[in-house]
């Protein structure tokens, strides 16, 4: 198919973290993802854009098996990250996610304050040895997340006390801060103003200096502007995936080009 | 109450009357055509049987209930006090003239005496009692001269009572009558007087609420003030002993009735608790709907059980087991000897336990579902299990609801009754062993309550203030919980 | 970048091996689990349990042993004068029937060879202490069969009746001076010949109390009447007032601190002991308006102001369902506040206020604390009230005030007349529930 041809085409260029094949996704009886094949690739900004209801947010969370807290939610097919089967039984999803964090649509900073929102991952997984080590890695995250100058005085405050952008680049602080070598975000600045929005896409530029971003958003200007391979979701199907400029200027399927066009969507 | 029951019927005879004639005039005077009249013509009659038959019958429900109240005070203070036995009291004496009074009413309407032959009755020459009890009403001794007197007194004041109520009742309907059928004209606003009466009787009945709690707290704050005319207060709230003894000179404190009462909430709640809360977790962290749907329904099958089961329940079962375990020496299961007999703050604990469950958990329920799931995702996303998401995020965003749901949940253990009258005993003590019977502030009220009572003595008195306590503790209980549990969900909603 | 030489340095963990903190973390999260189990596990143990008891103790008060026997009305006895004069024959009291049964029993024992050595008189004990009266019923409403030889059903003796049901043992009886062990010889004997035999009990389910020597005759019928009509009391009242207080409260009430205080009240009375509304009726029904004692209208208005509280807070649940585009449509098409409240919103509510009155009921049926302070106990009514007038005003009992009237009487065989007043009155209960979830199930409306 055409979609492979180009996936193969960028292949070798770059490590591939996460290769995903004929993956389907079920919600009871609703098929929400089609025969998804998918490589992404190692310190890359990869987004995932289409209209509403595609299922490119589905996808994202198959990526670290949050859908396993859905009941009625069934994934086949394979999803390998560095080459091993995150769906393989062995597997424990719990140190999946360690490995691959996530940040949310809405920003959830848990009701505590904001030093032990950050530490809550470093505690849970046990990465501090000690006090001193653990406040090195919070001041770390946080500098890595952009708001340590913002909040290095008021660590001890709530984290909910803060406003919804730097709420974002907190729960963002709070994923970097266990390490993970996948980020997943999944529409991180529809809840945010255009000004939140611009600090949080300049973040994630940096991030991808040490992590793989995959970064859902509905937006095609954010997609443009952050990513470096675009993936264009349709009813449940991925229908083009490419590099993010080739894709916004000469797109190969008339669907992707209708919906970048602004005739659907 | 036949004269009563009478002026009943003949206001509501008179209110449908005023119905159809203030349709019929509404329409009449608007010369037949309906589109004249600025309300419907059900309107225009609704209006007449209001305004005949809502002054009327209030006027003689608040009639009804302050003649008994004034009667009676005029006769109180024509009782000599010579009359007052020792050991008895005023209200003993007056419930005696209300019998005799009640007596000498069936005496007329059987037709035994006329009303002229009871008001010439005379201690010396008919025996009253005799007479009275051929009509099937039953005096305790023999009636004295003086209490004939209040009795013939009683009876003239309620027939004069009547009498006026009926010359005050009937004008006041016929006026409401007239006024409101002369008013049936195109131009009145018929639709809009009758909404006004109606929200009216709306406001009445939310009122009763209020009424109730009035009702609660004054019916009990008379008795107690009552009560402590006769007994100081010191010993009540904080005397050690309680034993009533009815020939007078008791100990009623309050003291160890309150530790029984404490003591087997908190068993009660040493059950509940963990157990309701661990069934609320499982059920909205881990359940599958099948499982969901299955085991929610029957936990709150304990809920829907009357408590009469329960105590029943502590009484020939769990008290029988426990004494099995603890108790008979060498025949029982340990080889103990230290629990006698099946009442005991353990039982009581563990049956009030039980049935609190389901009280824990569905309120908790409710509590841990309104934490909001992005927090849940959020803590799942960064690789945290399930429990420590629960531990750590989600129990403590609950910790106010679940502490309100705790409160109420000691509230109810509080005022709980029947458990403890059958299961907890009748022994007031105060000891930390819990496999000793005790009793509590609750089972003491149905005590004295219950039973022959003269509600003039301490001994029964002290059921209102006992009540008056066990009210203001579980109010007290209940406005914290509430307010928790409201500004819980305030902070998420 | 520093970050990205540290990172490189953390070491690479396969996914597919679990690493020994995981493996704890997985071991601290299957006990986790597992509290919630065992939690669940409990509260269904303990209900299993209760209901087992309940069924297990209670079955046996719908069965009776009953022994059949031919009874001779002696003429001699009942009517000296011979002439059927219903006077005279009302002169013998229940205490002169009693030789009557001892014959008949003697009789009994002879013509079935029973060897016995218990004397007639001790033979009658194993008879309930209500056959006698029983007898003479007989002979005072069939006055023509004096001299004539009847075949009766008595109601064996309670202790009888243990013993068939396996409650009474020999060696259980020991101080018992109410039964003795021949006196169970001769029960055997009787049952071996057919005479003596449990059957069903429908007197449990009609009957009224009885006094405590006769836990046999005791039935659970009257209580249900009494209840029947507090039930009656609490729909005629607590629908109308909680309905009206309810649409008011959601429907007109400006928001102001009156309106504030009410609902604060509402909520709060739902919480209060029900014990307390028992002090309130007792207070003020019965010491200040003189209701009669133990007469179910005054059980019935106190359950109506501790049932309040529910409805009315199921009510407006059930009016803030129905969407403000409802009120909006009738307002629209001029009618009045009032109109678009009685005729679109209160019929659209109906099912959930419906739903809420008859949990409400439910509840009320079942409690008993402020009962008992209002007099309504057990063997105060022996006969079924003959109008609805005394049915509320003459004394009663309800069902759960019977059932610990039972309890409360301390012997074995109105312990399993109290399970078996269970039994019913749950049937109630779970049948009022049942309708109630039924009723949700069909008219909910999802807007």
């Amino acid at each position: 198919m055409n979609d492979k041809n180009i996936m193969e085409s960028h292949m070798g260029t770059t490590a591939i973290k996460i290769s995903a094949r004929d993956v389907q996704v079920y919600y009871g009886d609703n098929h929400a993802i089609k025969d998804v094949s998918i490589d992404i690739e190692d310190k890359t900004v990869t987004a995932f854009i289409g209209p509403s209801g595609c299922g490119k947010s589905t996808f994202l969370r198959c990526l670290n098996r949050m859908n396993d807290t859905i009941d009625i939610c069934n994934v086949t097919g394979s999803i390998r990250i560095d080459d091993e089967d995150i769906y393989d039984r062995r597997v424990d999803p719990v140190q999946l996610r360690a490995k691959v964090g996530m940040v949310f649509q809405k920003p959830n900073p848990f009701p505590k304050s904001i030093y032990d929102n950050v530490a809550y991952g470093p505690r849970i997984h046990g990465l501090a040895q000690n006090k001193a080590d653990l406040d090195e890695i919070v001041e770390r995250a946080l500098r890595r997340g952009a708001i340590w100058n913002e909040v290095k005085d008021r660590l001890q405050s709530p984290g909910t006390g803060l406003s919804g952008g730097q709420q974002q680049r907190l729960c963002i602080a709070r994923a970097v801060a266990t390490e993970p070598e996948v980020l997943l975000m999944d529409e991180p600045c529809s809840a945010l103003d255009p000004i939140a929005t611009a600090q949080v896409e300049e973040l994630i530029d940096e991030l991808r200096q040490s992590f793989s971003v995959v970064i859902v958003t509905h937006s095609m200007q954010q997609a443009a502007r952050v990513s470096q391979k675009t993936a264009f979701f349709h009813l449940g199907n991925m229908v083009e995936y490419g590099e993010t400029g080739q894709i916004f200027t000469t797109p190969q399927d008339p669907r992707t080009e209708s919906y970048i066009t602004g005739r659907i969507g | 109450m036949s004269t009563t029951s009478l002026l009943v019927i003949a206001i509501l005879i008179l209110a449908t009357l005023g119905y159809f004639l203030a349709s019929k005039r509404a329409i009449s005077t608007a010369g037949g055509d309906r589109r004249k009249l600025h309300s419907l013509p059900v309107y225009y009659g609704s209006n007449a049987a209001m305004f005949t038959a809502i002054p009327a019958l209030g006027v003689l429900l608040i009639w009804l209930l302050a003649q008994p109240m004034l009667v009676e005070r005029n006769i109180l203070s024509t009782i000599p006090d010579k009359l007052i036995p020792e050991g008895s009291s005023i209200g003993l004496v007056m419930s005696d003239v209300r019998r005799v009074a009640d007596g000498l009413e069936v005496v007329v309407s059987t037709g035994t005496l006329s009303q002229n032959e009871t008001l010439k009755l005379d201690t010396e020459q008919t025996d009253i009692r005799a007479l009275l009890a051929g009509v099937g009403a039953a005096v305790g001794s023999d009636v004295q001269p003086e209490v004939l007197k209040a009795a013939q007194n009683y009876r003239a004041q309620t027939k004069m009572g009547q009498s006026w109520m009926v010359l005050i009742i009937v004008p006041l309907a016929l006026i409401g009558f007239a006024l409101s059928v002369l008013a049936a004209k195109p131009t009145f606003r018929a639709r809009n007087t009758v909404e006004r009466g109606i929200l009216a009787l709306l406001v009445l009945a939310a009122s009763l609420a209020i009424l109730t709690t009035i009702g609660i707290v004054f019916s009990m704050l008379f008795e107690s003030i009552n009560f402590f005319k006769l007994h100081s207060w010191t010993d009540f709230f904080f005397g050690g002993s309680w034993a009533p003894n009815f020939r007078g000179d008791s100990d009623l404190s309050i003291l160890p009735l309150l530790w029984g009462t404490i003591y087997i909430s908190i068993i009660a709640l040493i059950v509940a608790v963990p157990v309701g809360l661990f069934a609320a977790i499982y059920l909205s962290e881990y359940a599958g709907p099948r499982v969901r749907a299955f085991a929610k329904p029957l936990l709150e099958i304990l809920a829907g059980i009357p408590t009469i089961v329960y105590g029943l329940f502590a009484l020939v079962t769990v008290g029988p087991a426990l004494v099995r375990v603890f108790g008979r020496g060498q025949e029982g299961l340990l080889g103990l000897e230290w629990m006698s007999g099946a009442t005991a703050v353990l039982t009581a604990g563990l049956v009030m336990g039980i049935m609190l469950i389901p009280f824990v958990s569905s309120l908790s329920d409710d509590i841990i579902n309104a934490v909001p799931q992005s927090l849940r995702d959020g803590s799942l996303g960064l690789g945290a299990t399930p429990s420590e998401t629960i531990r750590q995020i989600v129990l403590p965003a609950a910790l106010p609801g679940i502490v309100g749901a705790v409160l109420l949940a000691a509230s109810r253990a509080i005022g709980e009754t029947m458990i403890v009258v059958l299961g907890a005993g009748a022994i007031a003590k105060f000891s930390a062993n819990p496999l000793d019977a005790m009793t509590t502030i609750t089972t003491r009220i149905v005590s004295q309550l219950t039973g022959d009572t003269d509600f003039a003595s301490p001994e029964t008195l002290v059921a209102f203030a006992l009540g008056l306590t066990l009210f203001v503790l579980t109010l007290g209980l209940n406005v914290i919980a509430l307010y928790i549990v409201r500004k819980y969900r305030e902070q998420y909603d | 970048m520093t970050d990205a030489i540290q990172k490189t340095e953390k070491k690479k963990s396969s996914l597919l091996q679990l690493d020994a903190r995981t493996r704890t973390r997985n071991a601290a999260e299957t006990r986790f689990k597992a509290y919630g189990m065992i939690a669940i596990a409990f509260g269904l143990l303990m209900l299993s349990i209760l209901v087992f008891n309940i069924v297990t103790r209670g079955a046996g008060a719908y069965q009776q042993t009953f022994v059949a026997l031919e009874v001779e009305l002696l003429a001699g006895k009942l009517d000296e004068k011979g002439d059927r004069n219903l006077d005279d024959i009302k002169k013998v009291s229940t205490f002169g029937y009693t030789p009557l049964l001892s014959n008949a029993l003697e009789a009994k024992v002879a013509e079935l060879e029973i060897e016995t050595d218990l004397k007639a008189k001790k033979m009658v004990g194993i008879l309930s202490k209500s056959a006698a009266a029983q007898v003479r019923d007989y002979a005072l409403n069939n006055p023509n069969q004096i001299g004539e030889t009847v075949g009766f059903e008595f109601l064996a003796s309670s202790r009888v009746d243990g013993y068939l049901k396996g409650r009474v043992s020999r060696d259980s009886i020991g101080n018992d001076k109410n039964i003795s062990p021949a006196q169970l010889d001769l029960a055997d004997a009787l049952k071996a010949e057919g005479s003596l035999a449990k059957r069903f009990n429908m007197s449990f389910i009609t009957g009224s109390d009885a006094s405590d020597a006769r836990p046999e005759a005791a039935g659970m019928g009257t209580s249900m009447i009494g209840s029947f009509f507090m039930m009656l009391v609490v729909l005629v009242l607590a629908l109308p007032i909680g309905v009206a207080a309810s649409i008011y409260l959601e429907e007109f009430a400006p928001k102001n601190w009156i309106t504030d205080i009410i609902e604060v009240n509402i909520s709060n009375l739902a919480a209060v002991p029900s014990i307390v509304f028992g002090i309130l009726g007792l207070a003020v029904f019965i010491n200040y308006m003189y209701l009669p004692n133990s007469a179910p209208l005054v059980g019935g208005l106190v359950l109506t102001l501790m049932t309040l509280p529910t409805i009315i807070i199921s009510t407006r649940a059930s009016l803030k369902a129905v969407p403000p585009s409802i009120r909006d449509a009738a307002l629209g098409v001029g009618a009045s506040k009032m109109q678009s409240v009685f005729h679109h919103v209160l019929p659209l509510a109906a099912p959930g206020i419906l739903t809420g009155t008859i949990i409400g009921l439910a509840q009320a049926l079942g409690e008993t604390a402020p009962l008992l302070l209002i007099g309504m106990v057990g063997f105060i009514a022996s006969n079924p009230p003959d109008s609805i007038a005394t049915g509320l005003l003459s004394p009663n009992s309800a069902m759960p005030a019977q059932i610990y009237e039972w309890a409360k009487r301390a012997d074995p065989a109105f312990y399993e007349r109290a399970w078996g007043g269970i039994i019913i009155l749950l049937v109630f209960l779970v049948t009022m529930n049942t309708v109630a979830v039924i009723l949700r199930r069909r008219f909910e409306r999802r807007w």
